[in-house]
């Protein structure tokens, strides 16, 4: 069962009305010339109607008077010559030459009867057209004044009225039109000529058709006309319009075709001027930023052959400190582990200047990620033992295998569990792992002074330090937990952060277990379910 | 070899840092020579014939890598390049144009000097005298590899690559296990060392190296040398 959905299919239509700026032009235009064409095609045909009829009647007045004329003049030799039998026939013989006169046409019937106000003999008889009826189409209204006109001896008067011709079923148009005429000795007759108008109907008829369908073919023409006008005006405004959407995509070398001088090619013109300077402007910036990023890239190379040089030498005057005065000896250690930490902080920025200009492969092969934890917590685990840190793994069973990039990952676990380590006031450390089908999780949970949510939003900021007051003792560079999320996000990654103060803080590293899979879910909670022990609560 | 007194060819244009290596290598009882444009370098290592070159990958004349190459050609004489660069297309083709391993800049003196020893050190000795690996014969003592009457040059490297897994040829060995026995890391490392130089061996010693027949890899877990036959 299938119901008409009007409701939607008006929907559609407003839709549409409004989108259209083109649909709604012509249908505007269509309408109001509809309208006009309307008004004047039926101002037409009725003028034309009545002119085609008053011409037509004026014609057969004319001809009904002579008829009258020549009816009149028989009846008059008619009684001079005084012969009862003429005078008897005067009626049927004036019917007859008015038959063969001029004044009848194919289809005019003809009637002639004795006034109604006349007494005495009713000689001669009525004569009509056969099949004529007179009464049903000579009103008593035309026959009053035929009468009165009689009356007043008026008689080349002819008066007529429009009447509807009934025959086989079929109405046509018809004028009466009636005279008085007198016979001499007899009295007055009136003389009826009845035309059939169907002809000029047909004319009139022709000429309202040819109206109609030159009407509708003007609004036609009106409606493809405003159509083809309005697309040479909205074409362009549309052309501009996806340009402009291609721009915002990133196609900066999309331009609008500029064709003549009008206004329109003023607007492609300003369009392409506009584009041309938004591109200079991306390409400069663009520039710049590459220009930037591999001056960071050649400062870090350039800072590396004279930073082995100090190196060795600092490694090879640390070797001999015992053989020096207390304070040289101590000089050479701040030499070595100051250049350690330069060093470290030159290869973060040289890591960070990678990502920043794209240049980031990823070599990635099937790792048990526990194995990856447990290689990083043993990596941290001297330093969290001089901190008085438990570091605690909590692994669960489940799929442990990953497609990653074994370097990055723990380069993302030793950063997390040296930044746990460093805030953590020497409480237990948890690791958690857990996976399902699509996602391996990992997360550090310390529970030491843990940060506010301003401090939150700002964690994986360059060079950002939760206070600036505190003690380093991992030697952080500042650049870790930016460079972890650059490298979360290259294996298609979480790296998220939860964090309550005086309750400690939450990693959790979120990765694919397929290289290119979307992550939807992770399979561990934000900070994960505690298993809580003895050292809580 | 010349353990104690080994040679050692240093090609770097870094004046200071090549003559700050000099002085790590004379500590540690080496006996430095120095060349410090890349155009020069292959004229350095012929009339100097050291027993290991350490090889700067950016030089004025003609870049490390050229140098490698050429050097390949005429000599298995181990290379170590000195890198700024880890990135890996760098690092791949200066290993494959014939480096047995590279160090990083800034390297401290400690990781230079293993690095030069493990390469200096002779190989591990085993009590055969002989080993077959497919149709290969490892003469052990010789350090040759012959198929047939033919022989088969390889580099210490590649020879000691190819002795790792022949020695124990029911073994997989995994790159890890292999970048300690060969190269001598006790810690990660690049894995690229392992595939490249495994790549060069197999160009070598194998009739058709997209088949192997020789240095067998097991999927997911590393390489076994292929059974005698």
């Amino acid at each position: 069962m299938r119901t008409f959905d009007w409701r939607g299919w008006l929907r559609r239509l407003v839709g549409l009305w409004r989108s259209s700026l083109q649909l709604r032009t012509v249908a505007i235009t269509v309408l109001l010339s509809t309208f006009a064409v309307t008004i004047i095609g039926a101002y037409m045909a009725i003028s034309v109607g009545n002119n085609l009829f008053d011409s037509r009647r004026d014609e057969l007045l004319t001809q009904s008077a002579q008829a009258s004329d020549t009816v009149q003049k028989l009846f008059n030799a008619t009684a001079e010559q005084g012969a009862a039998t003429n005078i008897e026939n005067a009626a049927r013989t004036a019917f007859t030459a008015v038959l063969q006169s001029s004044a009848s046409t194919a289809g005019t019937q003809i009637a002639i009867l004795r006034a109604p106000d006349q007494t005495g003999a009713r000689v001669p008889n009525d004569v009509a057209s056969p099949g004529l009826q007179p009464a049903s189409l000579i009103s008593t209204a035309l026959e009053k004044r035929v009468t009165a006109a009689g009356a007043s001896n008026d008689t080349p008067r002819v008066y007529w009225q429009s009447v509807a011709i009934r025959h086989d079923n079929v109405v046509d148009p018809g004028i009466v039109i009636g005279s008085s005429v007198t016979l001499p000795s007899s009295g007055r007759y009136q003389l009826y000529l009845i035309y059939n108008l169907s002809d000029a109907q047909q004319t009139l008829g022709s000429v309202q058709s040819t109206l109609l369908l030159g009407g509708l073919a003007l609004i036609v023409l009106i409606g493809a006309v405003t159509w083809v006008v309005v697309r040479l005006v909205v074409g362009p405004v549309r052309v501009a319009a996806d340009t402009a959407e291609k721009l915002a995509a990133g196609e900066l070398e999309r331009r609008v075709p500029e064709r003549g001088d009008d206004e329109l090619a003023t607007l492609a013109r300003s369009f392409n001027g506009m584009a041309d300077s938004l591109q200079k402007q991306i390409v400069r910036l663009a520039t710049l930023s590459q220009v930037q990023q591999r001056f960071v890239s050649d400062v870090s190379h350039e800072l590396r052959t004279p930073l082995t040089t100090i190196r060795l030498a600092g490694d090879v005057l640390y070797d001999q400190r015992e053989t020096f005065p207390p304070a040289t000896a101590r000089t050479a250690e701040l030499l070595r582990t100051q250049v350690q930490r330069f060093e470290i902080l030159l290869a973060d920025l040289l890591e960070m200047s990678r990502y920043d200009a794209g240049a980031v492969d990823i070599d990635t092969e099937p790792t048990n990620l526990v194995r990856l934890v447990e290689d990083a917590v043993d990596s941290v685990s001297s330093l969290a033992e001089t901190r008085g840190s438990e570091l605690r793994v909590v692994a669960p069973g489940g799929y442990f295998e990953a497609e990653v990039e074994g370097r990055r990952i723990r380069r993302i676990l030793q950063n997390l569990l040296g930044n746990a380590i460093d805030h953590g006031e020497g409480r237990p450390i948890d690791v958690y792992v857990d996976s399902n089908q699509s996602a391996v999780a990992i997360a550090v949970r310390d529970y030491g002074i843990g940060m506010t949510p301003a401090a939150m939003e700002r964690v994986f900021d360059r060079f950002w330090r939760a206070d600036p007051s505190r003690q380093r003792t991992t030697g952080g560079t500042g650049l870790g937990l930016a460079i972890s999320l650059e490298d979360a996000a290259l294996h298609g990654g979480w790296l998220e952060v939860w964090s309550a103060p005086g309750e400690g803080s939450c990693f959790r590293l979120t990765l694919p277990r397929e290289r290119g899979t979307t992550l939807r879910s992770s399979p561990l909670e934000l900070p994960p379910e505690e298993d809580r022990g003895d050292d809580d609560d | 070899m010349r353990t104690m007194n080994a040679r050692i060819l240093v090609v770097d244009d870094d004046t200071a840092l090549a003559e700050m290596i000099g002085i790590v290598l004379r500590t540690e009882g080496f006996d430095p020579v120095f060349c410090a444009d890349g155009s020069e370098a292959v004229e350095a290592f012929r009339s100097s014939n050291p027993d290991l070159v350490l090889l700067d990958l950016m030089l004025p004349g003609m870049d490390g890598i050229e140098v490698a190459t050429r050097i390949r050609e005429e000599s298995g004489t181990p290379i170590i390049m000195l890198t700024a660069k880890s990135d890996t297309a760098d690092v791949v083709k200066g290993l494959e144009s014939g480096a047995d391993d590279y160090v990083v800049k800034p390297f401290n003196p400690k990781e230079l000097v293993a690095r030069i020893r493990t390469r200096l050190r002779p190989s591990p000795h085993t009590s055969a005298d002989v080993l077959h690996v497919g149709d290969l014969v490892l003469d052990v003592a010789g350090h040759e590899v012959r198929r047939g009457d033919g022989k088969i040059n390889l580099t210490p490297l590649e020879f000691e690559l190819l002795l790792a897994l022949a020695i124990k040829p029911q073994q997989v060995f995994t790159r890890e296990m292999l970048l300690e026995q060969v190269w001598g890391y006790h810690y990660k490392a690049d894995t690229r060392l392992v595939n490249v130089h495994v790549q060069r061996l197999r160009a070598k010693v194998e009739h058709d190296p997209d088949n192997p027949r020789i240095v067998m890899t097991v999927r997911g877990v590393g390489y076994r040398a292929g059974t005698a036959s």
